[in-house]
C-alpha cells in the first residue's frame, strides 16, 4: 500500500521540482540593501544576466543574521543557490552548518587589508568600523578610543546594541581586540557617554544620529564618501582613531545543496570582476574587494586612512563571543 | 384552549417559587393581577418561552409548547416598554414581526401601511422609534403584534402609563382582536382594562 | 402551530463550530509555531536561565516599565475620552480622532524620529524647556523615554476603546442625566463608570502586553543593556546564536507572565450584556458640558492635541522634502513609481489581512460553545490574544519550521504573511469588537428570539447597523497593522518587490536618509487615508438614521 502511494506523490512533485529549476535561474538569498533599487543588485543582476544567460532572483532577508538563520532553517532543502551578505562576524557559525560548498574559484584578484584564503567564503567587499560625526556640532572629535573613553561625559554618542547589530558586534570586538582583558572596564568608563543603544544601524542614523541628538555614532569609515558623493556635503566625517579599527569583510558562498553549483561559481567569479565590483563604492558605500584603479570614485581618497587593521580570526569570534557580550552586559548593567 | 397545568418557576438569585395553573379559551381573555413582584412578568415570560420552567405543562389546542423555542411558540407578546428596537425605523420594527428577514410581499406592505393609517400614524412609517412618543411607539408595538397574526397574545401592562385617548384607541384594537377569537393573556391591574377587556380574572 | 420561517445560518451549529473551529486553529498554529521551536532545541537549561541576574533584572525591568506605560496610558486616555464624550461637536473633532486611531499603527521607526524630534536634546520641547526653565533637566532617553513613547502609541488607542465604550452609554439613563443637570460625580458613578468598567481590564491587559512586548523602542529610547525586555533576548538567543531552546524558553516566560494577566482579566468575566444598550447613541447635550469645566476640557484637548501631532508634524516636516522629490514630474518615473508599487503591493497584503482579522474575530466573538461548555470558552478568549503574547519572531520561525518544505519564495509566502498579519491584528480587533457585539440589550433579544430573527437575520438586522462604525475601525486597524508591519514579511523573506516598511528600510540601508523620510510620511499619509475612507463607510447608517428621524430630541426629552 505504501509503495503506489509514495510512488503517485513522487509523480506529484517532480514537475513541480521540474519547474522550480529551470535552467539557468540562480537564487541569491541578501540584505535590504543590497537588493534595493539604490544597491549594487539591480545593477549586478543586468551585468551578470548578460553573460551567463540566466536568471537572477534576489531573495531578501532582514539582515546577514537572517540570511544565516534562514539557510540553517532550510537545511539541505534550501531554495538558495548562493548566499550573499554574510560577514566575518557570522562566518563561522555559517561554516559549522556543513551547508556550503566551496568555491573552487580564483581568488588572486582579491585586494584586502588582510590576507585572503578560504575555500568557502568569497569577499566581495570590505570597510572599517568608524564613528561618524558630524563637523558642525563637534569639530574636534576625539583622535583615538583612548581619548574617547576619556572624553568628558557632554560628548554623547550613538552604538548598537552587539546582540542585535552588525556594527554593535563589530564594536564589540575593536574594543577587545585593543584593550584584552581590559574592555570590561573600558566600557564601564565609556558607559557615560553612550547616549542609547539602538537595535540597528537604521535606528540609530535615522532617527537620533540625522535629528540632531548626537553629534558621533557608531558606523562605517567609508559613510562620509556616500555623504561627500551623492549628498555633496563634508559635513559628515570619519574620526580616525589611533588605536586602529576594526575589519569587517562581507562575503558571499555557495550553498552545498544548490543544483546550479556551475551557475553559482560562475556568479563568484564575477564577483571579482569590475562588472560587479564598480558598483560596490557608492552603491553599497564599502571598500571593493578588488583592485578597481581609476574606477574608484574619488571620495575614496578622501577618507580616513586607518593606521592598523583590527582584525579577530573568525574561528575566535565564535568561540569566544558569548563570553565576550555577557562580559559588556556585566559591564553596562553594573 | 390554552392550558397551563402546574407550571413552576424558582428564581436562582432568592429561592423564590412560583406555581401558576390555569387555562384559557379560545378568543377569551383572562386579567392576572397582583402586586409588583407578585410574578406577572414570570408567568408572561414562561409562557413565551423566555425562561424555562423547572416543571409543568403549557398546551395549546391540545399540543405540548413548552418545550419549543420562542419563535416556535403560537405567542407574540406587548411590554410596558422597550417593544421596538431602537436602531430601526417604525416600518422595519413592524415588518420584521411578519418576515424574520424582512422579506415581505407586496401584500404585507401594504398592510403595514393600512394598519399605520389605521393607528393613526399614517405617514409615520420611515421615523426612528426615538421620534415618537410613548402613545405612538405602543400604536406601533400593538400593531406589530397584531399584523403577525399569532393565536395567543400575551399583554404584559400593555397600556400603562399612556394617555386616555391612546388607551381607548388600543383597548378597541384588542376587543376587535377578541372578537376574531385571539387568545390573550393580560396582566394589568388597571380596573378598566380589565372590565373593558377580561373575561375571566386571577389574582397571584 | 404557526408557520415556520427559518432564517438562513441558524441552526446552532452556525453559531458555534466556525468560531470554535477557528479559535483552535489559531490557537494550534500558536501552539505548534511555538512547540517547533522546542522540538528543534537540543536540550533545555532551565536552571540555567533560572540563576542568570541579568535574566532577572530584565524580567523585573519589563515588568515595571510596562506596568508604568500601562498606569501613564490609561490616566491620560480617561479625562481625554471624558473630555471627548462631553464634546461631541468641535471643530477638528473628527480629524484628532482619526489621528488617534492612527499613533498605533505608524511604523515605530518613524514614530521614534518624530518623537525624538520634540522631545530629543535637540528636540522643540526641549529647546522651549530650556529656554523658559533652565532649572528643570529633561533626558528622553531612559524610563522617561521608554514610559513616553509607549504613553504615545498606546494612550490613544486606549482613549479611542473608552471614548467607544462612553458613547454606548444607555440613553435613557442620559436624558435622567440631562433632565436632572446632574454634576460630573454622579454622571462618573452612574454612567461613565458602568460603561467603561466592562472593557478597562481588557484594554489594560492589551496595553500591558504590548509595552512588555515592547522591543525596538525600549532600545533606542532606552540608553543602553540595562533597559532590555525579553523580547531582546529572545531575538538574541534566535538571531545571533541560534540557540531555539533558550529562545523558546524565554518565549514561554513571557507566555507565563502575559497569560497570567489575560487569565485574571478574562476570570473576571467580560460579560457586557449587563449594560443595557437600547439605543445607538444620540447626541445629548450633557449638563456637565459647560462652564469652567469646557474651558478645563478645552485646555485638557489642546495639551493632548499638541502631545499626538508635534512628534506627526515633525516627521511630516522631515518628510516633506523627500516626498516632494518623489512625487515632482521628474521623480515620478522612478521613485514615485516605486513608492506607488510598494503602497499598491502593500495593500494587496493588508487589505486581505484585515478583511480576514475581521471575519475572523466577528466568528469567534459571536460564537457560543454550549451552556456550561468551559473549556469552548477558554479556547475562544485564548485565540483572542495569544497571538499578542507569542513572540512573532518565535510564532513565525516556529511556522517556518513547520511549513518549510511547502514555502515557495514568492505568492505563498506573501499570502502567509497576510494571514500571520491577520492573526496578529485579532486582539486589537477583539477588542474593538467585543462590547458592541456582545452588549446587545436582553429586551432586544427576547423580542429578537420571539419575532424569530435569527442566524443569518439577526446579524443583518440587529447587529450589523449597529456594528458598522466598529466594523469599520477594526477594519481600519487591521489593515493598518498590516500595512506597517516590517517583522514578518521581512523574516518570511521578500521577493525582489517591496512592500512600504521594507522599501523604507531599504532606503535606510542605503542612506537614502530624505527618501526614506519621505516613505514614512507616505506611509502616514496612506494610513490617515485608509482610517478616513473607513470611517467614511461606516458613517452612512447614522446619517440615514439621522435623516429618517426628525426632531429627534424635542419629542424624546418630552416624554422620557
Amino acid at each position: 500500500m505504501r509503495f503506489p502511494t509514495a510512488r503517485l506523490l513522487l509523480a506529484l512533485l517532480l514537475p513541480l521540482a521540474a519547474s522550480a529549476q529551470t535552467a539557468g535561474e540562480l537564487t541569491v538569498y541578501t540584505y535590504p540593501s543590497f537588493a534595493s533599487d539604490w544597491g549594487p543588485g539591480p545593477a549586478v543582476k543586468e551585468a551578470f544576466e548578460q553573460q551567463c544567460s540566466c536568471q537572477v532572483n534576489f531573495v531578501v532577508l532582514e539582515s546577514s543574521g537572517d540570511i544565516l538563520q534562514r539557510l540553517r532553517l532550510e537545511g539541505d532543502s534550501s531554495e538558495a543557490d548562493v548566499v550573499l551578505g554574510l560577514d566575518t562576524g557570522t562566518m563561522d557559525t555559517a561554516r559549522k552548518t556543513g551547508l556550503l560548498a566551496s568555491h573552487q574559484i580564483d581568488t588572486t584578484a582579491l585586494e584586502l587589508p588582510i590576507a585572503w584564503a578560504d575555500d568557502l567564503f568569497v569577499p566581495f567587499d570590505w570597510g572599517y568600523f568608524a564613528f561618524v560625526y558630524d563637523t558642525e556640532k563637534l569639530p574636534n572629535p576625539p583622535a583615538s578610543l583612548d581619548g574617547l573613553i576619556a572624553a568628558p561625559d557632554d560628548l554623547k554618542i550613538i552604538i548598537q546594541d552587539p546582540r542585535t547589530s552588525t556594527p554593535g558586534l563589530g564594536l564589540l570586538l575593536w574594543m577587545r581586540h585593543v584593550y584584552g582583558d581590559q574592555a570590561p572596564e573600558k566600557w564601564a568608563q565609556l558607559k557615560g557617554k553612550i547616549l542609547t543603544t539602538t537595535k540597528s544601524w537604521s535606528d540609530g542614523y535615522f532617527s537620533l544620529f540625522m535629528n540632531g541628538e548626537a553629534p558621533m555614532i557608531l558606523s562605517y569609515s567609508t559613510s562620509p564618501a556616500y555623504h561627500m558623493a551623492i549628498d555633496k556635503t563634508e559635513r559628515y566625517q570619519a574620526a580616525n582613531f589611533a588605536e586602529g579599527h576594526y575589519l569587517q569583510v562581507e562575503v558571499a558562498a555557495l550553498v552545498g545543496s544548490s543544483d546550479q553549483k556551475a551557475l553559482g561559481r560562475e556568479f563568484l567569479q564575477f564577483m571579482l570582476t569590475d562588472g560587479f565590483q564598480r558598483h560596490i563604492p557608492l552603491k553599497n558605500v564599502m571598500y571593493p574587494a578588488i583592485d578597481l584603479g581609476p574606477e574608484l570614485p574619488e571620495v575614496f581618497d578622501r577618507l580616513i586612512t586607518p593606521n592598523q587593521t583590527r582584525y579577530f580570526e573568525p574561528a575566535k569570534v565564535a568561540d569566544n563571543r558569548r563570553a565576550w557580550l555577557d562580559e559588556w552586559l556585566d559591564a553596562m548593567t553594573r | 384552549m390554552l392550558e397551563v397545568r402546574n407550571l413552576t418557576f424558582t428564581y436562582p438569585s432568592n429561592d423564590r417559587t412560583w406555581c401558576f395553573d390555569f387555562q384559557v379559551d379560545r378568543g377569551q381573555c383572562i386579567a392576572i393581577d397582583g402586586p409588583s413582584g407578585s410574578g406577572k412578568s414570570t408567568l408572561l415570560s414562561l409562557l413565551a418561552g423566555f425562561l424555562p420552567p423547572a416543571d409543568g405543562t403549557i398546551t395549546w389546542l391540545g399540543q405540548t409548547v413548552d418545550q419549543l423555542a420562542p419563535w416556535q411558540r403560537p405567542m407574540t407578546s406587548v411590554f410596558q416598554e422597550h417593544n421596538l428596537f431602537e436602531h430601526l425605523d417604525v416600518q422595519t420594527n413592524i415588518g420584521l414581526g411578519m418576515h424574520p428577514g424582512m422579506k415581505l410581499s407586496h401584500e404585507q406592505n401594504q398592510a403595514i401601511q393600512t394598519g399605520l393609517q389605521r393607528v393613526g400614524l399614517a405617514g409615520y412609517g420611515e421615523r426612528m422609534p426615538s421620534a415618537l412618543s410613548g402613545g405612538q411607539r405602543q400604536r406601533v408595538a400593538l400593531l406589530r403584534a397584531l399584523l403577525r397574526n399569532q393565536p395567543v397574545l400575551l399583554l404584559d401592562e400593555p397600556l400603562t402609563g399612556l394617555d386616555e385617548d391612546t388607551r381607548n384607541t388600543l383597548r378597541a384594537m384588542l376587543l376587535e382582536q377578541k372578537s376574531q377569537g385571539i387568545t390573550m393573556v393580560l396582566a394589568s391591574h388597571d380596573e378598566e382594562d380589565k372590565q373593558v377587556l377580561a373575561d375571566s380574572q386571577w389574582s397571584l | 402551530m404557526p408557520h415556520l420561517i427559518r432564517a438562513p445560518l441558524s441552526h446552532p451549529g452556525w453559531q458555534r463550530w466556525p468560531g470554535t473551529l477557528l479559535a483552535a486553529a489559531i490557537v494550534l498554529l500558536a501552539v505548534s509555531g511555538a512547540g517547533a521551536l522546542f522540538w528543534q532545541a537540543p536540550a533545555l537549561e532551565v536552571s540555567e536561565l533560572w540563576g542568570s541576574r541579568y535574566l532577572r533584572s530584565v524580567v523585573l525591568f519589563t515588568l515595571w516599565q510596562a506596568f508604568l506605560s500601562v498606569t501613564f496610558s490609561v490616566l491620560l486616555a480617561l479625562p481625554i475620552a471624558r473630555a471627548l464624550d462631553r464634546h461631541r461637536q468641535f471643530v477638528g473633532r473628527a480629524l484628532l480622532l482619526r489621528l488617534m486611531e492612527l499613533s498605533l499603527v505608524v511604523p515605530t521607526i518613524v514614530a521614534v524620529s518624530g518623537l525624538v524630534s520634540v522631545y530629543g536634546r535637540q528636540g522643540w520641547l526641549t529647546a522651549a524647556l530650556q529656554e523658559w526653565l533652565p532649572a528643570m533637566t529633561w533626558n528622553l532617553y531612559g524610563l522617561n523615554g521608554i514610559v513616553l513613547a509607549h504613553v504615545f502609541f498606546n494612550a490613544p488607542l486606549v482613549a479611542r476603546i473608552l471614548l467607544q465604550a462612553l458613547e454606548s452609554a444607555p440613553s435613557a439613563q442620559r436624558r435622567i442625566a440631562s433632565q436632572l443637570g446632574l454634576g460630573s460625580l454622579w454622571l462618573w458613578r452612574s454612567l461613565e463608570w458602568p460603561s467603561i468598567r466592562p472593557v478597562l481590564p481588557g484594554v489594560v491587559a492589551l496595553v500591558f502586553t504590548l509595552c512588555f512586548t515592547s522591543f525596538a523602542i525600549v532600545m533606542t529610547l532606552g540608553g543602553g543593556p540595562a533597559t532590555s525586555t525579553i523580547e531582546v533576548a529572545i531575538y538574541q538567543a534566535l538571531r545571533f546564536e541560534f540557540d531555539a531552546g533558550r529562545a523558546a524558553l524565554l518565549a514561554l516566560i513571557q507566555l507565563l507572565i502575559c497569560g497570567t494577566l489575560w487569565w485574571l482579566v478574562l476570570r473576571k468575566g467580560l460579560n457586557t450584556a449587563l449594560v443595557p444598550d437600547r439605543q445607538l447613541s444620540i447626541g445629548c447635550a450633557r449638563p456637565d458640558a459647560g462652564g469652567v469645566r469646557k474651558l478645563l476640557d478645552a485646555g485638557l484637548l489642546a495639551a493632548f492635541v499638541l502631545f499626538l501631532t508635534l512628534p506627526l508634524l515633525a516627521v511630516l516636516i522631515r518628510g516633506l522634502p523627500g516626498l516632494t522629490d518623489a512625487l515632482s514630474p521628474s521623480g515620478l518615473a522612478t521613485q514615485g513609481l516605486q513608492l506607488l508599487k510598494a503602497t499598491a503591493l502593500s495593500l494587496g497584503i493588508a487589505l486581505p489581512a484585515g478583511a480576514m482579522s475581521v471575519v475572523t474575530s466577528l466568528l469567534i466573538l459571536g460564537a457560543k460553545p454550549g451552556s456550561g461548555h468551559k473549556p469552548g470558552t477558554r479556547l475562544l478568549e485564548t485565540a483572542g490574544y495569544l497571538p499578542l503574547i507569542i513572540p512573532p519572531l518565535v510564532l513565525a520561525t516556529g511556522l517556518f519550521l513547520l511549513l518549510r518544505p511547502g514555502l515557495g519564495v514568492a505568492d505563498e509566502g506573501l499570502a502567509l504573511v497576510a494571514l500571520i498579519n491577520a492573526m496578529m491584528a485579532l486582539p486589537f480587533v477583539m477588542q474593538l469588537l467585543r462590547g458592541p457585539l456582545r452588549n446587545l440589550d436582553p429586551a432586544s433579544i427576547r423580542l429578537a428570539d420571539q419575532l424569530g430573527i435569527r442566524g443569518w437575520y439577526r446579524w443583518r438586522w440587529l447587529h450589523w447597523p449597529r456594528l458598522r462604525r466598529p466594523l469599520a475601525l477594526s477594519l481600519a486597524y487591521g489593515t493598518g497593522l498590516s500595512l506597517g508591519d516590517f517583522g514578518v514579511i521581512a523574516l518570511f523573506g521578500s521577493p525582489s518587490a517591496p512592500t512600504l516598511p521594507v522599501l523604507l528600510y531599504q532606503q535606510l540601508g542605503s542612506y537614502q536618509i530624505d527618501a526614506a523620510a519621505g516613505t514614512g510620511l507616505w506611509l502616514m499619509i496612506v494610513l490617515l487615508a485608509l482610517f478616513g475612507l473607513f470611517n467614511l463607510v461606516g458613517r452612512p447608517s447614522t446619517k440615514t438614521q439621522r435623516l429618517k428621524g426628525p426632531k429627534p430630541l424635542q419629542l424624546e426629552t418630552s416624554d422620557a
